[in-house]
């Protein structure tokens, strides 16, 4: 399939102009860009926190033992106006991280894309907790 | 004109310009530098308000003690005749070793030493004027340190979908007293400098009770039975700073934590 | 017979105020006068800003090139840019493999960078200067500009000696100096009063604003604070809001590097139900060879404005420190 150059260069231009504007997350001083990585895990713990969620995950390697790795995603704040809580990840969930390693050599990744093994983005809008919208 | 016909007039609008004043909401015209003493029927506890009290350094009465060594007296701790009812917080047995732990090491682990939100009830008597904004259904309250502060809600929010520094507060009249229920507290702050403590259990309920103008009457009760045989309660006056020039300043002190937290992560000089 | 009638159409009148006064649980005085500002008013008299608001759009704060001679669009073209900024904000469209990639983060669903361009389909928020761009900068202004950039665009923060490399928003300080433009996300504020002040409590950093209805000067230019130091008053049913005695003592401190001298002038107007139009003008004689002005909405947002305890959780400091140790421990390649 052609890839759709244009429109991508056209994202990333308006993505840098964006993001120069203002003060912004040092993301490549943290995670590499260099060093993409795939991942499955599941959940044994999230925390909740600013200014990222971190999800803890379990990875499964070929060999059959277990990995312990921190994913870093982004402010809580919105998910829990979309009516997500901490409830919404549950421990045992199988999640499919695909991201970036940190540069500090850890077991430490950013999760960029991050879904769940029928491909269905995490948290997609509208699959949460009905959000009360008479509040 | 006959005059018991101007004077029935007279009566008759007097007495319709009486009922419609009287019926109006509670407007407070506000000139410059006046305060009204109530907003819809209610104490108006809006202003800037401190603690003046040894509780930040130690809720329990205690003696003078020496702070860091390499100051000298400068922040050494004055003695305190305690604001916890009975002068005992229950702990349970299991409990105490860690209050002990936290007291050793109280100078690098107090939350406040990393500029950390303080938490209820502790950022009420942190020795700093914080302010009371009374609005028409929610009360925010601003903290200077580590600019911490908490929205106060009257109407129905649910439930708080995960845990926070300054909790998930809840309020409610009852005659003249504010009572706000606090939960969803996270476990990493701490009551005082002495390492008393708690778990993510907490719930706090405070009292704010005006007594005349310029005073509030200031009580929180403390449930956590992770941590606590029993609930217990501290209380206090608030006072209000009367000064005209009394103004909210900015304490935003994590440049002043940076040091504590991260010089071990800088580079070494070559 | 005349000062009968008089009084009873005095009771008339009197009476009909009294049916319109609310019950005192409701918020303040409403009437269904649509569109006028004069219906929100607290019930001390002051005009009604309060509830939560957020200030995210998609309308850039310059004028774009492709709408040069162009400041107001029509609806069909501003329909077509609304859907290629939204398409182009899609942070599941990825880029793998680049630095772009990287800062782009995360998927859509943790962002909120704006659904709509401003309502009247203004192509920048800038409304003075005519032309929708920020006017020319002093040569102090350039150089301070200049040395950001440079910053910004080395490597700097990946071989960073210390957190003092970092600017306010990496070291959770503030994340944006005043007056606060729409950001990635958390563009939410909580604006509550009571007589004598106007508070608002921004999400990022949790902070709270408070504004003094007052006439009491300034703070002494001895004393800086990186929100500044605010005086209000009404105008009408305009809030104006003067901010001073700024700080430039870090990276970002400062709104667009501009020096602790610049002056804030703020206002907001209770439009109707769901709408404040809030405006600023910002002027610094070192940096701008003018003051410009910014006019953009803060729209009612139906959910709450949550916690952001930022430096509390800021792991990633530790994170990028270990990273920069860790670098320099990796042979010269």
């Amino acid at each position: 399939m052609r890839p759709r150059i244009p429109a991508l260069l056209f994202a990333v231009a308006l993505c840098l102009i964006a993001l120069s504007a203002a003060a912004h997350h040092s993301f490549s001083a943290e995670f590499d860009a260099n060093k993409p990585i795939k991942l499955q895990g599941t959940v044994t713990k999230v925390l909740w926190i600013n200014p990222h969620t971190w999800i803890h995950i379990l990875v499964m390697k070929p060999d059959g033992t277990t990995e312990p790795w921190e994913i870093e995603a982004g402010t809580p704040n919105t998910l829990f106006r979309l009516g997500f809580t901490r409830e919404s990840l549950k421990s045992g969930t199988v999640i499919n991280v695909d991201g970036y390693l940190a540069r500090d050599g850890s077991h430490r990744a950013n999760g960029r894309d991050l879904t769940l093994p029928d491909g269905r983005k995490l948290f997609m809008a509208g699959s949460g907790p009905a959000v009360d919208k008479d509040k | 004109m006959p005059h018991a016909r101007t004077r029935w007039a007279s009566v008759i609008a007097t007495t319709a310009i009486l009922i419609a004043v009287a019926s109006l909401p509670q407007v407070d015209a506000q000139a410059p530098g006046t305060r009204s003493a109530r907003i819809q029927g209610k104490p108006n506890l809006s202003g800037i308000w401190q603690a003046v009290n040894e509780a930040n350094w130690d809720i329990q009465a205690h003696e003078a003690r020496p702070g860091p060594p390499q100051f000298g007296a400068l922040f050494s701790e004055p003695a305190g005749v305690g604001v916890v009812d009975g002068n005992e917080i229950p702990y349970k047995a299991e409990a105490l070793g860690k209050k002990k732990e936290n007291f050793a090491n109280r100078w690098t682990q107090d939350p406040e030493a990393k500029c950390y939100m303080p938490g209820v009830p502790r950022a009420t008597y942190q020795p700093f004027p914080f302010q009371i904004i009374q609005g028409t259904d929610t009360i925010l309250i601003a903290y200077p340190f580590a600019s911490a502060s908490r929205i106060v809600h009257f109407k129905d929010v649910g439930e708080s979908p995960a845990d926070s520094w300054m909790g998930w507060s809840r309020a409610r009249w009852e005659g003249d007293t504010l009572v706000v229920s606090v939960t969803n507290l996270l476990e990493d702050t701490w009551f005082d400098r002495a390492g008393n403590f708690h778990s993510d259990a907490l719930r706090v309920t405070e009292r704010y009770t005006p007594a005349g103008d310029n005073v509030i009457q200031y009580e929180a009760t403390i449930e956590d039975p992770n941590v606590f045989t029993r609930p217990w309660t501290l209380r206090m006056p608030l006072y209000r700073r009367l000064e005209k020039s009394a103004q909210f300043l900015e304490f935003k002190c994590v440049p002043f934590a940076e040091e504590l937290l991260y010089g071990h992560l800088r580079k070494p000089a070559s | 017979m005349r000062t009968i009638a008089g009084a009873v159409l005095c009771v008339l009148a009197l009476a009909s105020i009294e049916a319109q006064a609310p019950p005192s649980e409701r918020r303040g005085v409403q009437t269904r006068v649509e569109g006028s500002s004069r219906a929100f008013k607290t019930p001390w008299g002051d005009p009604d800003l309060q509830g939560t608001w957020s200030n995210q759009t998609l309308t850039p704060l310059e004028r774009p090139a492709e709408f040069a001679n162009k400041p107001v669009l029509s609806a069909a073209e501003a329909a077509d840019y609304e859907k290629r900024l939204l398409r182009n904000n899609d942070a599941d469209l990825r880029n793998p493999g680049t630095r772009q990639d990287v800062n782009t983060a995360y998927n859509n669903v943790w962002w909120d960078r704006g659904n709509k361009i401003v309502a009247d389909r203004r192509t920048s928020l800038i409304v003075d200067p005519a032309d929708g761009k920020i006017p020319a900068l002093t040569a102090s202004g350039q150089a301070r500009a200049e040395r950001e950039r440079q910053i910004a665009s080395s490597n700097v923060e990946e071989h960073a000696t210390s957190w003092l490399d970092f600017d306010v928003y990496s070291r959770c300080i503030i994340r944006s100096g005043l007056p606060r433009l729409s950001t990635g996300y958390n563009n939410n504020y909580e604006i509550v009063q009571t007589p004598g002040y106007v508070a608002i409590f921004q999400e990022q950093i949790h902070e709270t604003r408070i504004i003094p209805l007052s006439t009491q000067p300034h703070l002494p230019g001895t004393v800086r604070q990186w929100l500044g130091d605010s005086r209000g008053h009404w105008e009408g049913d305009t809030l104006v809001v003067e901010t001073t005695n700024f700080t430039d003592q870090a990276r970002g401190s400062i709104f667009r590097n501009a020096t602790k001298n610049m002056v804030l002038v703020e206002k907001w107007r209770r439009v109707d139900d769901r709408a404040i139009d809030y405006q600023f003008t910002v002027s610094d004689p070192e940096t701008w060879t003018r003051p410009w002005t910014v006019k953009m909405p803060w729209n009612r947002i139906d959910g709450l404005v949550y916690e952001y305890a930022c430096h509390e959780g800021n792991l990633s400091m530790e994170h990028m420190l270990e990273a920069a140790r860790a670098a320099e421990k990796q042979p010269a390649k």
